[in-house]
């Protein structure tokens, strides 16, 4: 009886040698700044002065009420996002189809298109500034396109797609290869069966691949959906949030309020919204993406 | 029928290398202006550079400490990995063998960081750093990482353990291994192929990272990365492009390198991440 009572124990001890080291390095990370988060967001506070002056939710009232700031963020923010999730997946999908034809120069392309995601995405933003400035330059003066001599940093509407652009650039070659996973478990007999039966390309595209390719798709949504929210590198070395302060998204802002501004508890009341509108998206789509998938 | 679409396949190929070549023509271009005077950059950017120097890569190399920098990228990223890869591994084993409440929770507790976004804390945790004196130290900074890292690959072990059948633990249970030596002798190798996949998008991420270095290190060069040297270089040198991009050049061939040779495992490790994660 005793020796079992030790056993008991000592199965606890091991359990708790197994998983603390984890769960401190997570609450080091994660749970104990997101408590701090909460307390800072309903306080006044420039980071110098030692205590922080308690103001209720008065952070929070000035965000959704006054701060045009935080809400022309929010615009761009949502219109970024969804461009760029369409955008991203529709090339994906179209790039994936020829790369899934099995041509002689498959395995260059996919490298290729691959090699930008590896790359830091503020050295990115570095690089493209240096062709829209420069670069654009030089191919406006041996092309004579007039594509080449406009700003397309200077002005509002045109930086907006530059920062796509470049964000598409960056990152298509992982959705890329993720979509030629999922196209590779599209069986070939499903697709043969159809072609016999007298089914165009275009129809066994959407009657067959697509839907088989459904879990691709959730996927790569929910990625592009996350990393959308939180674009920040790329504009930070792009535009700088320029021209006129027009391409900031809510993460930037964030980061201007709370290091560029000093404002620290109004830039973690910014903070926490933008937490709890990522915990609705992602909820929202978990849940429209399972449904779907259980009937697929 | 036969001949037409060989042709339409030939003639596909050929669009799409061109168009691949297009892809990575900004890359050729920055590659292109390293080796280029300050005049050359300002006269004609797509010209190739009149003869093939170094001189802007010596002096880059030196300006920036290209060697500290580098092996503080090693040190981050070395320190996270090591601990991301033995804290995660272990935990997501034991919670994913013990069937109790507890462990039930704690599982929730360790994967559901993934909804935060990191800009939602990023000032609390360098309060917190802070305080626990890890901020300006490359060896903090790895520190730091293993709880960043930590609910990924929790949640990819957990979802490979499952799948390891219980008897294997018994059996080596009964031949007198148990603990962490049951773990790293029998259950860890086990693990090969899930641990790659963690190696490599965790090296991609780390290596890479901006946000969390910019606040963590860097107050000086001795602690700071690669990506930071290049975006401080570039704030100071704004017009000097032709060293700029030697910068960049310089940060990204890393990178570059180790893709080309390790192409196959890196993007199926990421496919293999995704479709987990």
């Amino acid at each position: 009886m005793f020796k079992k009572m030790g056993r008991k124990v000592s199965e606890k001890i091991e359990f708790g040698l197994f998983t603390l080291p984890v769960l401190i390095c997570i609450a080091i990370a994660f749970y104990i700044p997101f408590a701090m988060t909460i307390r800072y967001s309903l306080t006044k506070w420039n980071g110098i002065s030692k205590h922080p002056k308690f103001i209720g939710l008065d952070n929070f009232k000035q965000i959704f009420l006054h701060d045009t700031n935080f809400t022309q963020s929010a615009w761009f923010t949502i219109k970024y996002a969804v461009l760029y999730i369409v955008l991203v997946n529709v090339l994906a999908i179209l790039l994936a189809l020829v790369l899934d034809m099995k041509l002689k120069s498959t395995t260059w392309l996919r490298a290729a298109f691959f090699i930008p995601y590896i790359l830091s995405l503020v050295i990115v933003g570095f690089i493209w500034k240096f062709i829209f400035m420069q670069g654009f330059e030089s191919l406006g003066a041996s092309t004579g396109w007039g594509i080449f001599k406009l700003s397309w940093l200077g002005e509002p509407g045109l930086a907006f797609i530059s920062i796509l652009l470049v964000s598409i650039w960056q990152s298509v070659g992982f959705y890329l290869v993720i979509y030629i996973a999922g196209l590779q478990s599209v069986p070939d007999d499903l697709k043969e069966a159809a072609t016999v039966d007298g089914a165009g390309p275009i129809r066994r595209f959407f009657n067959i691949t697509l839907p088989l390719l459904a879990p691709s798709i959730t996927i790569s949504v929910f990625m592009a959906l996350t990393n959308s929210i939180k674009v920040f590198d790329v504009i930070l070395s792009l535009t700088g949030g320029g021209p006129g302060g027009t391409t900031y998204s809510i993460a930037y802002d964030i980061y201007r309020d709370t290091f560029q501004n000093n404002l620290y508890g109004y830039g973690t009341a910014k903070a926490l919204i933008l937490f709890v509108a990522v915990l609705i998206v992602t909820i929202i789509q978990l849940t429209i993406f399972k449904r779907r998938e259980v009937e697929a | 029928m036969n001949r037409q679409s060989r042709a339409g396949r030939i003639i596909l190929e050929v669009v799409m290398v061109l168009f691949s070549l297009l892809f990575l023509y900004p890359l050729f271009l920055a590659i292109n202006n390293s080796f280029k005077s300050f005049g050359e950059v300002m006269t004609d950017v797509i010209a190739l550079p009149n003869k093939l120097a170094f001189g802007n890569y010596e002096h880059v190399w030196s300006f920036i400490n290209y060697p500290k920098l580098f092996l503080n990228n090693f040190v981050i990223t070395g320190v996270g990995l090591i601990g991301i890869v033995f804290v995660s591994s272990i935990a997501a084993y034991k919670l994913a063998r013990t069937k109790t409440r507890w462990s039930g929770f704690l599982y929730l507790l360790c994967i559901m960081p993934m909804l935060i976004p990191f800009q939602s804390i990023m000032l609390t945790v360098l309060q917190l750093s802070k305080d626990l004196h890890i901020t300006e130290s490359t060896w903090g900074l790895g520190l730091l990482y293993w709880g960043f890292g930590a609910p990924l690959a929790v949640f990819i072990y957990h979802g490979f353990v499952k799948g390891i059948p219980k008897e294997i633990d018994e059996s080596a249970t009964i031949d007198g291994a148990s603990g962490f030596r049951l773990f790293f002798s029998v259950i860890f190798p086990l693990l090969k192929s899930v641990t790659t996949t963690i190696i490599i998008i965790d090296v991609m991420w780390m290596w890479n990272d901006f946000l969390l270095p910019l606040l963590m290190v860097n107050g000086s060069p001795d602690t700071k990365t690669l990506t930071l040297a290049a975006y401080t270089f570039v704030g100071q040198y704004t017009s000097d492009w032709q060293y700029a991009m030697t910068a960049m050049v310089m940060a990204v061939l890393p990178s570059i390198i180790v893709f080309i040779f390790l192409q196959k495992y890196i993007v199926k490790g990421v496919v293999a991440g995704a479709v987990k994660g």
